[in-house]
């Protein structure tokens, strides 16, 4: 039986000797690999990446300019359209950092409300990941089709709650707009199960297809320590073997209280950063289950908030685990009804920031899904 | 149910930031610095010319081991302006936040590229609409604005609306408009 190619043929293609031209692929900004308006540009030899050289600012829309010229409460709107696929968390960690330099407490029932609201976000943000990951790899529509179901549901919970899907606008500074319908509970765990079952499907589809498996096992792996170097933070940080979650390391609200696990990969690769999505998901409905037994009654809003919010001098770094890392916000306050300062740093800007040491060195098809793995908002790189 | 999972670092800040203030003072007696606290961290304030000796020292010294860049954020404050950095410790649970006073206009800070990678985009980010120049970035142009637009959009006097991009923020008339 004779082989192709010939390994004759290959080693003459692999001649050092030979001279090659390297070639500039441009891919992006409107290209639907790099998950929103993301350009990068290729140097490529061959099939090879040699050097790649990311483009943002294409959504730039002045997050923190306009914060600063908006009162404490009309920001809000903004915030929530940072990770758009998470709005809930986003608004949460906007009002969690806003708390902490006016000193504005939150209702119990508000605390647990926001963590449920949250953790459906990240659950959302998830399956969002793992359809157009899917998708990425090659499975064309059929993870996409699972995952948009679950996702449905979820919008129309939020919908049912504050009146709409994707921008709520319903955590406020002080607690939450208003209390949740008479029947969430039942709603909810319905909602949950449902997710449990929409998981399983996705989880046979994707984690069960050996074709899936072997493409994303063992491609660009990175180390632990390398990854902390780059400020990479979240599943991607996780997925190299460190158990780090700013739920755990610096807990916020009631997490404290909560039992669940932090699941980690081995080695770094494609493949662990999918799989450790994967599980979170089902850490996050096992955190709602909890909170929909532990939460108390009572109001929602703090009763006593001021008509307008006025802080003196105060700064503060807050940290919230959003659904692609560390979500901080740096708020400072010098007196008056709007921040001096508010600065967004944004999880998936400083995972996108290593994208070029990733890439560099693999094939062409494969930043494509390195890109995907990363699993960058752009809302949220180019605030 | 399974067992409650063991993390390999702490949880929660361990040293309270009194002390955690104190080791840096003991740890790094050549850099002169100024203690204080935000609502959220130790803050330690240092002069930008002495700021590479004080982030080498914190990432190096044994007991305090900053392995882990999280943020730099530029304030304008008008007359002077400011760099805010955040830091963490893996190995300790430890935060802090480092304020570097300079004057206003382009003023000239060490980049910290060279001890945390993580620093690249911040940097260009803080260089781009403050007009901080990092002295060392390997390649500080601009990153979210347009790669030609020489303006600093973040600083109080740019205009929120109405500003005349084209000639710069020197030039223009307008103040804010909202």
């Amino acid at each position: 039986m004779t082989r192709w190619p010939e390994p004759a043929l290959v080693s003459k293609l692999e001649d050092p000797s030979l001279n090659t031209v390297d070639m500039t692929v441009n891919i992006g900004p409107q290209h639907p690999a790099t998950h929103g308006v993301f350009r990068m540009v290729l140097t490529i030899d061959g099939e090879m990446v040699v050097d790649c050289e990311p483009y943002i600012g294409y959504l730039h829309r002045g997050l923190e300019k306009l914060s600063e010229n908006n009162d404490y409460r009309q920001a809000m709107g903004y915030w929530d359209r940072t990770d758009y696929l998470a709005g809930m968390a986003c608004e949460a960690a906007y009002c969690y950092a806003v708390e902490k330099i006016s000193g504005v407490t939150v209702p119990e029932r508000a605390e647990y409300i926001r963590v449920i609201m949250a953790e459906l976000s990240r659950i959302n943000s998830h399956f969002m990941f793992l359809g157009a990951f899917g998708a990425d790899v090659g499975s064309f529509g059929t993870s996409f089709v699972y995952a948009w179901r679950e996702r449905e549901r979820i919008y129309d919970f939020f919908e049912e709650v504050a009146g709409d899907r994707m921008f709520p606008t319903y955590i406020k500074i002080g607690g939450v707009a208003m209390d949740l319908p008479d029947n969430f509970e039942s709603r909810v765990r319905w909602l949950l199960g449902s997710i449990n079952q929409g998981l399983e499907d996705l989880d046979g589809l994707l984690t069960g297809n050996e074709i899936f498996v072997e493409r994303c096992r063992d491609l660009a792996p990175m180390t632990a320590e390398r990854a902390i170097a780059l400020g990479i933070t979240g599943p991607v940080l996780r997925a190299t073997g460190i158990p780090w979650d700013i739920r755990k390391a610096e807990p916020y609200g009631v997490y404290d209280r909560l039992k669940f696990d932090i699941p980690v990969g081995r080695q770094g690769d494609i493949f662990d950063r999918f799989f450790v999505r994967l599980s979170e998901m089902y850490q996050s409905t096992r955190i709602i289950e909890q909170c929909l037994d532990q939460m108390p009654g009572g109001l929602v809003l703090n009763p006593d908030l001021p008509k307008t919010l006025r802080i003196d001098n105060a700064e503060a770094y807050f940290r919230y685990e959003g659904t692609k890392g560390e979500y901080g916000v740096y708020a400072m306050a010098r007196g008056g009804n709007k921040p001096y300062r508010m600065k967004l740093r944004s999880p998936s800007f400083c995972n996108l920031s290593a994208l070029r040491e990733m890439v560099v060195g693999t094939y062409v098809a494969d930043a494509i899904i390195i890109l995907g793995s990363l699993d960058i908002v752009l809302g949220e790189v180019d605030k | 149910m399974t067992q409650e999972q063991t993390l390999p670092y702490p949880v929660g800040q361990q040293v309270p930031n009194a002390s955690l203030g104190a080791m840096i003072q003991r740890l790094l007696p050549k850099v002169p610095v100024e203690i204080g606290e935000t609502k959220t961290d130790l803050d330690v304030t240092v002069a930008p010319e002495h700021l590479f000796a004080l982030v080498q020292g914190l990432r190096d010294a044994k007991d305090l081991k900053f392995d882990f860049l999280r943020n730099i954020t530029g304030v304008d404050l008008v007359e002077s302006m400011a760099l805010k950095y955040a830091f963490y410790s893996f190995t300790h649970g430890h935060a802090l936040q480092v304020t570097v006073p300079t004057e206003a206009g382009h003023p000239h800070v060490p980049s910290l590229v060279s001890l945390y990678p993580a620093a690249d985009w911040h940097e260009r980010e803080a260089h781009e609409m403050f007009g901080f120049v990092f002295d060392g970035h390997p390649n500080l142009k601009n990153l979210l604005l347009e790669e030609d637009l020489h303006i600093h959009p973040l600083l109080k006097a740019h205009p929120l609306q109405k500003a005349d991009i084209k000639q710069g923020i020197e030039d223009s008339s307008a103040g804010f408009t909202f």
